[in-house]
């Protein structure tokens, strides 16, 4: 194993000096700030740089390979590999299944699985949503029953990002059809290469195959591939939502999105237009107070206090105020918004991928209509 | 234009409306919208000949010089099926082109054995339309020039005049750039184009029309995927109930309705007051009221309806992605809310010195 300085002994200022001059001597000739995710092909090398210095997962406990930081520090690493414009890898498996895989998983599932994340040997993918479940995930139908031994998978995954990168995927499925929804969900983890696992690709509105529906026809997996107790699958799937809406708030996208509004107001010749600056000016303190509310959930992220479901405030501004930006973007860019390739082949200057890349951040990771529900219920108190 | 009767103008819209059927298909498939994007020229050529054919290439004008002399109710009842069929197609600016050359259209563009389409704009971002000709010659650059990737004559407009120009003159480049919805747009940089420059009178007026025609047809696209949008709402289950049945949805929902209505009520009341005789002054406020109310529609409905989607709406294969991009692409031509805005503005200064 890697043995790595204590990062968390270090000042946030020097820590950050750290992670600027780790990005800068090793990341790899692939895109910088792309707008939509890179396949496993093309990010590959990032991941596995990342794997070779023990950086790929952030979070995990140091005894388990990973770098161990607090949610503060790990708060510093983002920030910095975002400023860069690192592309995101595929991190399913170091940021989300890793962490469970830490709190569920047996003794022989950690020694197995841990090691293959963190040296890039499994990509993971999730496979929550089906046609029928989206916003109301407890509503999965994938069955899977015990026959012999194994597991027999039989339904369907979809919208599974990068599931066409994985070799492995981990499920909710159906495991008791006679109890209350969220009683009778397991949490299975099964190869994508296992007979009956087939998937298709479904365009997106970049019209990039970025995820894919996952069918399970008679598939068969070991009865040991499911992470925690049967039926116990929904109290794993919902366990890392705090933490990571956290991060889903930091205003980084709606700042970098600012600053490219400010390039193509330049173009169009309005960045010293009244009317433009009114409404930029408005946007800006958006940004600037959405900062100052995620600094408070950070402080709160450090001094290691649990993260309630107010935290869903965060996800709607940002991903709200980041669409709001894209707008502008867009009538400011006049008739060249239409355009499907970056204008002068500059792709701060193009609008239409900021608003396309902005639509999916109000549906995903909960949806704003049902954070606000959240919101309205467990902030506010409001009646049913 | 002559003022033709209440029930003319009806009659006459009933039939064009009926016509257009022949090109948008009444089950509403899009099949043929989706076959023509993304290759090519980015336009069917199928649907330029049947425009012609159907007469629609032929309605502002007029009469006595060989058209049909049809008003702006009759153009934006055809413009607004157009845009809930998402027509793939150039028509409106070879209606233009017609419009502004009247007789002097060419024959191949008035039968439909060729595509003419209309270069007037000067640049991004403004109504310009005054240059490109310098002493006697064509000069200079024309944006936004749709169907250019293959057209076969453009009617371009300049300060001097109008002029037929085939797509193989010398001293034309013809660039052209893929759009979101699968289209292209062109750029026409001249360099000394010999052309003859015909006097024309009515450029400021067609593209008010233009502008009003076009508003007409992000009313159409607006409509058709807010009509998706609701379908989607009533059969769309989730937490055993439709989603249409969510309080917060049906607000947004209402909300839609009513900008709609509102840029209906807009588009038709500008277009008989443009029938029937409206002064300068009111038509360039009208076309640009439209024009904003219609383009700021067209992305609200954009922006709700794939919300309101889901992951469905992020998806190529659902439809509604279609109008999503279509909307994106056209919404700000013919100026967006800046363009209109300013040019409310200017008015208001006119109306307070009167
Ligand atoms: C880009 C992208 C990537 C994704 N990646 C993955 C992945 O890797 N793995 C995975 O499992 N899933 C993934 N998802 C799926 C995502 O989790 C779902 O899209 C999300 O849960 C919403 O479900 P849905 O799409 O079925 O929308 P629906 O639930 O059908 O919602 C449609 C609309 O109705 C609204 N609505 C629903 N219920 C209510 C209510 N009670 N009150 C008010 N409004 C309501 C929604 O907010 C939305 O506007 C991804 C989605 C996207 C867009």
């Amino acid at each position: 194993m890697i043995s790595l300085p204590d990062y968390n002994a270090m000042n946030d200022a020097d820590f950050r000096h750290t992670v600027r001059s780790f990005v800068e001597e090793n990341y790899p000739d692939i895109p910088r700030h792309a707008l939509s995710r890179l396949h496993w092909e093309e990010v590959k090398p990032w991941y596995l740089i990342l794997s070779k210095h023990g950086w790929i997962c952030p979070t995990w406990p140091r005894e388990h390979g990973g770098m161990g930081l607090t949610a503060g520090k790990h708060l510093i690493l983002i920030e910095e590999f975002e400023r860069y414009g690192c592309a995101r890898v595929n991190d399913i498996g170091p940021v989300m299944l890793g962490p469970l895989f830490l709190k569920y998983g047996t003794g022989a599932q950690k020694a197995f699985f841990l090691p293959k994340i963190l040296s890039g040997e499994h990509i993971w993918a999730q496979g929550y949503s089906e046609p029928g479940a989206g916003s109301d995930l407890a509503a999965v139908r994938c069955e899977a029953v015990l026959d012999g031994g194994e597991w027999v998978i039989n339904g369907q995954k979809t919208w599974t990002t990068l599931g066409m990168d994985a070799n492995w995927i981990f499920i909710l499925v159906r495991t008791d059809k006679t109890v209350r929804k969220q009683a009778g969900i397991s949490f299975l983890l099964v190869p994508m290469d296992a007979p009956g696992v087939t998937i298709r690709n479904i365009e997106n509105l970049e019209l990039e195959a970025e995820f894919c529906e996952v069918f399970f026809d008679d598939v068969r997996v070991p009865a040991d591939h499911i992470l925690g107790e049967i039926n116990q699958g929904w109290t794993a799937a919902k366990a890392l939502l705090g933490h990571e809406r956290v991060f889903i708030g930091a205003p980084r996208l709606s700042a970098s999105a600012m600053s490219r509004l400010k390039r193509i107001a330049l173009r169009a010749g309005v960045w010293d237009d009244p009317v433009f600056r009114d409404r930029y000016v408005a946007l800006h303190c958006d940004v600037l107070d959405l900062t100052d509310l995620f600094e408070i959930y950070v402080d709160k992220l450090r001094g290691g206090e649990d993260i309630g479901a107010d935290v869903a405030m965060l996800k709607i501004f940002q991903s709200e105020l980041y669409q709001r930006i894209s707008e502008l973007m867009m009538e400011v860019a006049e008739e060249d918004s239409g355009l499907r390739h970056p204008p002068e082949g500059d792709r701060q200057l193009h609008a239409a991928a900021t608003y396309l890349s902005a639509r999916p951040t109000t549906i995903f990771g909960g949806s704003t209509e049902i954070m606000r529900n959240v919101l309205a219920k467990a902030v506010l108190n409001l009646p049913s | 234009m002559s003022e033709p009767d209440t029930e003319d103008w009806q009659e006459n819209a009933r039939m064009i409306v009926d016509s257009a059927r022949a090109v948008v298909p009444a089950d509403g498939t899009l099949s043929r919208v989706r076959k023509a994007r993304f290759h090519g020229s980015g336009f069917d050529r199928e649907v330029m000949r049947q425009a012609a054919d159907l007469g629609w290439i032929l309605m502002r004008v007029e009469e006595d010089a060989g058209g049909l002399g049809l008003g702006m109710r009759e153009t934006c009842a055809l413009m607004e099926v157009l845009g809930g069929g998402l027509v793939p197609g150039p028509i409106l600016s070879s209606l233009m082109a017609a419009a502004l050359l009247q007789d002097a259209l060419p024959e191949a563009a008035l039968t439909g054995v060729a595509v003419i389409v209309t270069a007037w704009q000067d640049r991004i971002g403004a109504q310009d339309w005054c240059g490109g000709a310098s002493g006697g010659r064509l000069q200079g650059r024309k944006y936004n020039v749709p169907g250019a990737a293959d057209a076969d004559f453009f009617a371009v407009v300049t300060g001097d005049g109008v002029a037929v120009v085939p797509r193989g003159a010398e001293g034309l480049t013809v660039t052209s750039e893929e759009t979101l919805d699968g289209g292209r747009t062109g750029l026409l940089t001249f360099d000394g184009v010999e052309a003859e420059l015909l006097p024309c009178e009515r450029v400021e007026q067609v593209l008010q029309d233009a502008r009003l025609a076009h508003s007409a047809y992000l009313l159409g696209l607006s409509e058709r995927a807010l009509t998706i949008t609701l379908d989607y709402l009533r059969v769309r289950k989730q937490f055993d109930k439709p989603i249409g049945s969510f309080q917060s949805l049906q607000h947004r929902a209402t909300e839609m309705k009513i900008r709609l209505e509102l840029a209906r009520a807009a588009i038709s009341a500008t277009a008989r007051r443009f029938d029937t005789g409206a002064d300068e002054r009111t038509r360039s406020r009208d076309a640009a009221r439209c024009k904003l109310r219609a383009g700021k529609l067209a992305m609200l409905v954009a922006r709700e309806a794939v919300q309101m989607h889901g992951a469905m709406g992020i998806t190529d294969e659902a439809d509604i992605g279609l109008f999503v991009r279509k909307a994106m692409s056209e919404a700000n031509l013919f100026g967006g809310p800046r363009q209109q805005r300013a040019s409310l503005a200017a008015l208001l200064d006119q109306e307070d010195a009167a």
